[in-house]
């Protein structure tokens, strides 16, 4: 019996004339399919394991620190002094914390109206010059934006900023300018703003495009202007998606690293103005890992960094995925 | 009364309106103004030696050379990586969505795959780093092929899973009928049909993997030679320009701004590229 | 798929160009052929470290490799950590170490010979106020503690003896982990670079720059950042205070260094204090043979001749002397 009767257990079915040459029975071809699935089955779902696997390796690598130094002295310890053994994140973790919130702050109301503009009021010549506009913006490397940050935003703080708050604004204690630089937390807000806006603008976006016409063109029959229709029909209807869209780029900013660190300053100090200098956690991982391996524990402590860093955006990216997957459906661009 | 609430709303709209168009003028405004930045300042210092020299000696002090060295290497760990991140995310797209579809599996996979594209690379890079020290090897192009690898995959396969999903289900279930098994599908049909997406994909993933400065900083070293082996460390662009810039002299600190504005040239030429090729390959899709 | 398989040639064509073209470049002869038969010399050196001697290391690879044409050299940077551990783990032939090399690590192996010395010094701005009386008074290394450790002295008037001037010293430091720190720290009384005050500037380009713009500020630098070596003088907007080194209240010749030679001759010839001078080191695991120790004993040599042109110090003929024997 040949293969194909073996397949099929119908006799004859090996002497059929009419399969072209050359190409391979059924039976191989299913044995094939078979062994692609498979094969593929293992490589589809590494995905799932990766994010556990780069967990567990990083937990692994910090667990000296974390079996030896207690949760006050680590995690909101303010002494960073790697050869003495110490090792307080506190100034890093509220780095982190002050350049995301100023990039925030900056960007979500502009990369809000920018998006309901494109969503609500654009006819589509303005959305399709629009996106390649945002494409250029998103690719942009990020050491490109640090060197833009270092020659247009760091003076441009130094020179008229700074001055300003300085003459204008001297009573607010978190606008006090207590060096004269440039560098410091607004400078790398202000990079790291203009970095995420692509991002945010196109999630917004495609969250407004879910909201249905119909409901638009009810509003508006009902004699509302287009702005009202926006405040009061469409963004309600995706809060949840807009607050999603947010926390989704903040956590694109909490990880850069190169171009905040080339205009933050690296000054290990808890931040207490916006034109501090300041340390974000991803900096210090990058700055340092030259001398992770000479002096002990410096290796569990920055890779403990990472940790902590990757636990923060993990928790933010599972919640507001799984908000926007609801919301959109499928997933967006 | 109704005369005045009218203006009100008006008014209101013609405000938010002037916000929109400031905000749209701002930020589209600073993709000029980032560009200008660096090819006014890079442009000087852009010569060709710049891109057809390794550094010489004394180039760090302001002497004779290039980054070539730099541009090879970023060609080589962005080309290395994205094709071992197509070898590994073609057949996760394809079985995404020809065999898991939508069923919990695949929403498991799709979930994961977004919250890995959300990872840092400085992350990225730290678990390379990890690794490289669990098998002994040291920081060279292999290693950085590997991180950036890992950092394109979520890119890649999104960008073909999206495109999957757009295929005419009637085309699948034509070749279904037609006594294709699902292997063939995927590979003869679903292939030739999403080849604008991969070549989209692969552009996308070569771009993020040639710009990236914080996964190939612990991974793949540096050296002012070009590359001739994968266990040797490399230079790579991004690191080129970081530590000409951290020098004190004026004249490697101009050549840093070049190198930046070659590194701008390439991704921009990537980016416009991706469009005309998709557009053209879209001539052998079926509608 | 014809677009597929040209998509495919076209990139294959790419490649091996690009591939040919690299493999040329790497293995074309730098210089001239060696004399026959004296040169058995090849292999390739690697080496990682700190980025204060990264400069001088290219260059002395380049010249290197122009007299024996077969030694290649891979030369990182990395830090002077990082250099002493890719040392010892044997991942490098050769790290370079800007600091003394600690008991700990050479019970560890570690081998090192002086190759150039190298020297921090302190600067402030050419638009100081109070530029004229800091030239004529000084800075002794007690002022310096003062300011930069234990923050005693905080304006410029207490500097010049003249308390009724309030002008803020605006002290700055590196904020990235350095030797010049490093020494600067043990120059003023401290014990490393985390003792030292002051608002951190990443890298030193940029704490030269930012001490220039600043009238009231006060830094610490390399030799070759704070002294132009085309120029032969100081960088456009900082200068070097004068330092009364020996204590006694005057500033005497030999304590104000307004260009390049001076401040190379201090250093040499040991009237500038160590730290903040220190000797640039090169480190390798056990007694270096071969091709390492070929380069090592040129570099003692014919190479010293290349270190002022960089901005670095020559070693005396004794510090040489010294090292060659260690080599032995």
């Amino acid at each position: 019996m040949g293969d194909q009767e073996k397949a099929f257990g119908i006799k004859g079915l090996d002497k059929r004339e009419d399969r072209p040459k050359g190409r391979p029975s059924v039976a191989v071809r299913l044995k094939q399919d078979q062994n692609a699935r498979r094969a593929f089955s293992i490589i589809a779902v590494l995905p799932v394991f990766l994010i556990a696997i780069i967990t567990v390796a990083l937990v692994v690598r910090a667990w000296p620190i974390i079996g030896t130094h207690t949760l006050k002295d680590t995690v909101f310890g303010v002494v960073w002094k790697p050869e003495q053994g110490s090792f307080g994140f506190w100034p890093f973790i509220t780095g982190t914390a002050w350049v995301t919130a100023v990039a925030m702050l900056l960007a979500i109301l502009p990369c809000l109206l920018v998006s309901l503009y494109l969503s609500e009021y654009a006819h589509s010549a303005m959305r399709s010059a629009a996106k390649p506009v945002l494409d250029l913006l998103a690719a942009i490397p990020p050491v490109v934006y640090g060197v833009w940050g270092l020659l247009a935003i760091v003076p441009f703080v130094q020179n008229t900023l700074e001055p300003f708050s300085k003459r204008w604004l001297k009573g607010i204690p978190i606008l006090a300018v207590n060096q004269p630089t440039g560098f410091g937390i607004l400078a790398g807000g202000i990079v790291l703003a203009v970095m995420v806006a692509p991002f945010i603008i196109s999630v917004l976006y495609e969250i407004f495009s879910t909201v249905p016409d119909d409901l638009r063109h009810a509003s508006l029959a009902v004699g509302a202007t287009r702005w009202q229709t926006i405040r009061n029909v469409v963004i309600p209807k995706v809060l949840p998606g807009i607050v999603a869209g947010i926390v989704l780029g903040a956590s694109r900013a909490l990880g850069e690293t190169i171009a905040v660190l080339m205009v933050v300053g690296n000054v290990v100090k808890v931040p207490t103005s916006v034109f501090d200098a300041a340390y974000p956690l991803p900096a210090l991982i990058a700055n340092n890992y030259g001398d992770m391996m000479s002096i002990p524990l410096y290796d569990a402590a920055l890779l403990g960094a990472a940790l902590v860093l990757l636990v923060v955006i993990l928790i933010f990216n599972v919640i507001s995925t799984l908000v926007l997957q609801r919301l959109l459906g499928r997933r967006w661009t | 009364m109704i005369r005045r609430r009218w203006t009100r709303s008006r008014l209101a709209e013609a405000v938010a309106k002037g916000l929109m168009i400031a905000s749209f003028v701002v930020v589209t405004g600073s993709l000029g103004l980032i560009l200008w930045t660096v090819i006014v300042r890079g442009l000087p210092a852009l010569t060709w030696d710049m891109i057809s020299q390794s550094p010489k000696g004394g180039y760090y002090m302001g002497k004779a050379g290039g980054v070539l060295n730099a541009i090879i290497g970023s060609l080589y760990l962005a080309g290395g990586g994205t094709l071992l991140a197509l070898i590994v995310g073609l057949p996760m797209a394809l079985y995404l969505e020809t065999y898991l579809g939508d069923s919990e599996w695949g929403r498991y996979v799709r979930l994961s795959l977004d919250v890995l594209w959300g990872i840092p690379s400085i992350v990225y890079g730290a678990f390379g780093f990890t690794l490289m020290l669990a098998i002994g090897l040291r920081a060279s192009l292999l290693a950085g092929i590997i991180v950036l690898a890992l950092l394109e995959l979520p890119i890649m396969v999104r960008a073909m899973d999206e495109v999957i999903r757009l295929m005419p289900l009637d085309l699948e279930q034509a070749a279904l009928a037609l006594g294709s098994t699902k292997l063939e599908v995927a590979l003869r049909v679903v292939t030739r049909q999403m080849l604008p997406g991969i070549v989209t994909a692969i552009l996308l993933g070569f771009g993020r993997g040639i710009g990236d400065a914080a996964s190939v900083l612990f991974t793949a070293g540096y050296t002012d030679r070009i590359p001739t082996s994968l266990l040797r460390p490399t230079a790579s662009l991004p690191l080129a320009v970081f530590f000409q810039l951290a020098t004190p002299y004026p004249a490697v600190q101009e050549r840093g701004y070049a190198s930046a504005l070659i590194l701008t040239i390439i991704v921009l030429i990537i980016s416009l590229g991706s469009r005309l090729i998709s557009g053209r390959l879209n001539r052998y899709t079926i509608k | 798929m014809w677009t597929k398989t040209s998509l495919l040639f076209s990139i294959s064509i790419a490649f091996s160009l690009l591939l040919s073209a690299c493999g040329g470049a790497a293995v074309s002869p730098q210089g001239q052929a060696p004399a026959a038969g004296t040169d058995q010399l090849n292999g390739t050196i690697t080496v990682s470290g700190a980025f204060a001697l990264y400069p001088m290391m290219t260059v002395w690879a380049d010249e290197f490799t122009k007299l024996h044409p077969a030694v290649q050299f891979d030369v990182q940077g990395g830090g002077a950590g990082k250099g002493m551990t890719d040392t010892l783990a044997g991942a490098v032939d050769i790290g370079m170490i800007s600091r003394t090399i600690k008991p700990a690590e050479e019970a560890q192996g570690a081998f090192w010979i002086a190759v150039a010395k190298d020297a921090v010094f302190p600067i402030v701005s050419a638009k100081n106020p109070m530029l004229a009386e800091l030239t004529a008074k000084g800075m002794s290394q007690e002022t310096f503690k003062k300011i930069f450790v234990t923050g005693e002295i905080k304006t410029w008037g207490q500097v010049i003896g003249k308390p009724e001037a309030t002008d803020e010293i605006h002290v700055y430091t590196r904020s990235d982990s350095c030797g010049a720190a490093d020494q600067w720290a043990l120059f003023s009384g401290g014990k490393a670079q985390a003792d030292l005050l002051g608002i951190g500037v990443n890298g030193e380009p940029a704490l030269v720059d930012t001490v220039g713009k600043d009238p009231l500020g006060i830094g610490y630098s390399n030799l070759n950042s704070v002294f132009d070596s085309s120029t032969g003088k100081t960088v456009p907007g900082a200068v070097v205070p004068p330092m009364d080194i020996n204590g006694n209240g005057t500033v005497e010749a030999n304590e104000y260094y307004q260009t390049t030679d001076e401040a190379v001759k201090v250093v040499a010839d040991g009237t500038y204090p160590s730290p903040p001078a220190r000797f640039e080191n090169l480190a390798t695991k056990g007694k270096p043979k071969g091709i390492v120790l070929a380069f090592l004993n040129w570099i003692l040599t014919d190479g010293q001749q290349s270190l002022e042109q960089a901005g670095y110090v020559k070693l005396t003929a004794a510090q040489q002397a010294e090292s060659l024997a260690k080599l032995k």
